[in-house]
């Protein structure tokens, strides 16, 4: 299973390259802000948001290039590019068949999906925008980042609601052990679109209360949630690659297992004893916020131990993505040997974090109310 | 693959031609196209092209075989979860498979517009509203509840207490093969001993408007590989496998329909609709196919072309083929005119298609072929044919983004008869 993890990419509402990201986490900062949103009909709404700052191709990616990608298509490839960049990997001398993607994402191009549909409801039937529909496929992501770099391995896209991305984390380690590939780009992304935002109000999912403008708070949520959106990705290789690595999954598995028996069926016995930190996917909802209390007391009598759990979507948001932003957060906090304390409600709680060594091995645990569950470990390279 | 094939125990299908296996062979059989009419919702084009709907009642077909999902919660499910439903109904019946050995299985499904035949309905209402100035309102939001793909996955995994590995692959009109393929790595990585694995897609406006904007509809319908084929025809439907380790299977002693043998992919990296001139990444897939089922090309009875009918593919899957297995060296033929491209189930669908030949030694007819294409001479099966020896066969699912995912599948054991 061993993989290691040899540079990551994002572009999110703390930053949109991994040294700011990393800056943002380390100094407590929120990535949310009031944004405008205009609804269908017209109507607008400011509202907290963590939307992605842009994201800056210049000198990562070709312009023509450019121009065929929407919004989430470059938060993800320069995602990608950012990865690579720090991986020290120059994409032309990959062996274009041994070097792949796996991506995830739950709702693919949004925007462009919206702006497909609405040109033949406005037009007609018979003048839909071609364009708009092949940029709209869930996969396209995936396949820019391909298309970019020449790569012409395997090219997947996973979609399991708020678990995309470890989704497709863990059939990435998975392709990395059949030896199918030796490079592989693995990352996530979802946009927020006013569309998505409308919707989540009609539902009372997001939050539209400008007072919230600090961001969520995962540790006492309430309901509704305050939405992100954001792209990362993280290059993974082969554990014999000669790459200086940044960190190393020991494990991963997802399921529908109940509450800690897919920990239980990852964690070896060593593994048990050498983590020290773990990380989940509580976000903004109060109403999940028991479930996740629930799954968290479950991991503590799992490893015998109370381990402190940290997430950091009070910093950069709650998205469907926001697993591949969390994933990048680890590694940072493994590589950096540091711990980021976490943001809530724009406060910054050092006391979670009180008195915690630099972590050497992280659990990371993500439940969906779907009942599909994955876990992984990273360590120390 | 080639040291350790996978067993194919269920097989379930919902296209076209019909809700069944049993449906299928009398349409290959028959030469009879389930092409028809589009009447699931109405369109500006529906009078100009013919589209592969299921013209079936599948909340009904669904609701006399249903097992733990309610009434309540059919209702809300969108048409590509019925179709994936009805499917593995029939792939897990025809298993065997009781619940407790169901239950650690995991369910892998490729998709492409998941429960887009809701989720654009209600938006549609959504946008006419605001056209119009009328006030938005909540009535029908269920609809944008089932738009995401791992809907369908949750509720076969809900329906047959599933707690192993579930996800939805999207990989446009490969997903289906690709979901297979995947599913059955992990068996045969011992990860799992049964994976339930297909593809589903319904018919919907996004895609009927936006296969017509790119110019790839044809108004008579597929003919694929034929030198005068001007297009594809878009069609619906769902097909799902029910797959087993060797060890599983004979253990229990389930009658093993196919072998799943090889799994090969591969990305154009070309253009994000065309693919490769050469064929070059169809190539490719075929090739790591056979080479993980341990295979070589002379070992190949049929070929189940992706042949969608639209001029690029048919010419560059043609010289792909060519290329690997000779010019006219391995029968080929492309069932698109039975069903429409039913995109993500397209190559689940195909994967019945194909397990259906190997247990009756027939290939299915290239419907609607008149003058072969130039391009590369092919051997297309023009009628269904006897194949007496046939013990190996391959699947070929291309989709956007030069996405291509091959699967070979061959006959358990035994000589060829």
């Amino acid at each position: 299973m061993a993989a290691i993890i040899t540079g990551v990419g994002v572009v999110s509402s703390l930053g949109a390259d991994p040294v700011s990201f990393a800056k943002g986490l380390r100094g407590g900062r929120s990535g949310c802000a009031l944004h405008d949103f205009e609804y269908l009909g017209g109507r607008k709404v400011s509202a907290p948001a963590y939307l992605a700052m842009p994201a800056d191709a210049k000198g990562l990616i070709d312009p023509k290039k450019l121009r065929r990608m929407d919004r989430l298509s470059r938060m993800c490839a320069v995602s990608a590019r950012q990865a690579l960049a720090m991986a020290g990997i120059d994409a032309s001398t990959l062996n274009p068949a041994r070097t792949g993607v796996v991506f995830g994402t739950a709702f693919g191009a949004m925007a462009t999906t919206q702006a497909f549909v609405d040109s033949w409801l406005k037009q007609g039937e018979r003048h839909a925008s071609p364009l708009n529909f092949m940029n709209s496929v869930h996969g396209i992501m995936a396949s820019l980042i391909a298309l970019d770099l020449g790569i012409t391995g395997v090219n997947l896209t996973l979609s399991q609601r708020d678990l995309s991305f470890e989704g497709a984390l863990v059939t990435a380690l998975e392709i990395l052990e059949s030896g199918e590939a030796d490079t592989l780009i693995v990352g996530a992304g979802d946009e927020l679109t006013p569309l998505l935002h409308d919707f989540g109000a009609r539902v009372h999912y997001v939050n539209l209360d400008a007072a919230n403008a600090r961001g969520l708070d995962p540790f006492a949520p309430t309901d509704p949630t305050v939405p992100g959106d954001g792209a990362a990705v993280i290059v993974l290789e082969r554990a014999d690659s000669k790459r200086k690595p940044l960190a190393k999954f020991e494990a991963a598995a997802m399921g529908r297992l109940g509450k800690t028996d897919l920990a239980a069926k990852l964690l070896s016995s060593d593994l048990r004893s050498i983590i020290s930190l773990a990380t989940t996917n509580r976000g903004g909802s109060k109403r999940a916020a028991a479930h996740f209390a629930r799954r968290e007391n479950a991991l503590d009598g799992l490893l015998g131990r109370e381990l402190v759990k940290l997430t950091h979507r009070g910093n950069f948001g709650d998205s469907p993505s926001a697993g591949a932003l969390q994933c990048v957060a680890n590694v940072l906090m493994l590589s950096g040997g540091e711990v980021f304390a976490p943001l809530a409600a724009g406060e910054i709680r050092r006391d979670l974090v009180a008195g915690v060594a630099a972590p050497t091995a992280i659990l990371h645990d993500a439940a969906s109310v779907s009942g599909t569950h994955a876990a992984y470990v990273l360590t120390q390279a | 693959m080639g040291s350790t094939p996978v067993a194919i125990t269920g097989l379930g299908l919902v296209s076209a031609v019909g809700a069944s296996v049993t449906a299928l062979r009398a349409a290959l059989d028959r030469g009879q196209s389930g092409l028809r009419r589009l009447t699931l919702f109405e369109s500006e084009l529906a009078s100009e092209f013919p589209v592969g709907q299921y013209d079936g009642d599948l909340v009904a077909d669904f609701a006399s075989v249903r097992r733990k999902l309610g009434a309540r919660e059919i209702k809300r499910l969108s048409r590509s979860d019925l179709l994936a439903l009805c499917a593995t109904a029939q792939a897990v019946n025809q298993s065997g498979l009781a619940d407790a050995a169901l239950s650690p299985a995991g369910v892998y499904l490729g998709h492409s517009v998941c429960g887009t035949n809701r989720s654009e309905a209600y938006y549609i209402d959504c946008f006419r509203r605001a056209q119009d100035g009328r006030e938005q309102t909540r009535a029908g939001i269920a609809n944008l509840m089932v738009h995401e793909a791992a809907q369908s996955v949750d509720a076969i995994a809900r329906e047959y207490g599933l707690c192993g590995p579930s996800t939805s692959l999207m990989t446009a009109c490969s997903s289906g093969a690709n979901a297979i393929g995947r599913a059955a790595w992990l068996i045969r990585q011992g990860r799992a001993d049964v994976m339930i694995a297909g593809g589903t897609d319904s018919l919907s406006r996004i895609t009927l408007n936006g296969f017509n904007a790119l110019q790839l509809v044809a108004s008579d319908g597929p003919r694929p590989f034929d030198a005068e084929r001007k297009g594809m025809t878009v069609g619906e439907g769902a097909g799902v496998l029910v797959l087993e380790s060797l060890d599983h299977a004979r253990k229990r002693g389930a009658k093993i329909l196919a072998l799943l043998s090889g799994y090969g992919h591969s990305c154009d990296a070309h253009h994000l609709t065309a693919p490769h001139p050469q064929g070059a990444g169809a190539f490719a897939a075929m090739k790591s196919a056979l080479i993980d089922a341990a295979l070589q090309p002379g070992d190949i009875g049929y070929v189940s072309a992706h042949g969608t009918s639209t001029p690029d593919n048919d010419k560059t899957e043609a010289l792909a083929v060519s290329r690997l297995f000779g010019e006219g060296a391995v029968p080929v033929s492309s069932t698109m005119r039975f069903f429409g491209h039913a995109l993500a189930a397209s190559g689940a669908i195909k994967a019945v298609v194909c397990v259906d030949a190997i247990q009756r030694r027939t290939l299915p007819q290239n419907l609607g072929l008149r003058t072969p294409l130039t391009e590369s001479r092919l051997d297309l099966v023009r009628e269904p044919r006897a194949a007496a020896n046939l013990r190996h066969v391959i699947s070929n699912s291309f989709g956007f983004g030069g996405n291509n995912a091959v699967l070979v599948f061959s006959r358990e054991s035994g000589p060829a008869a």
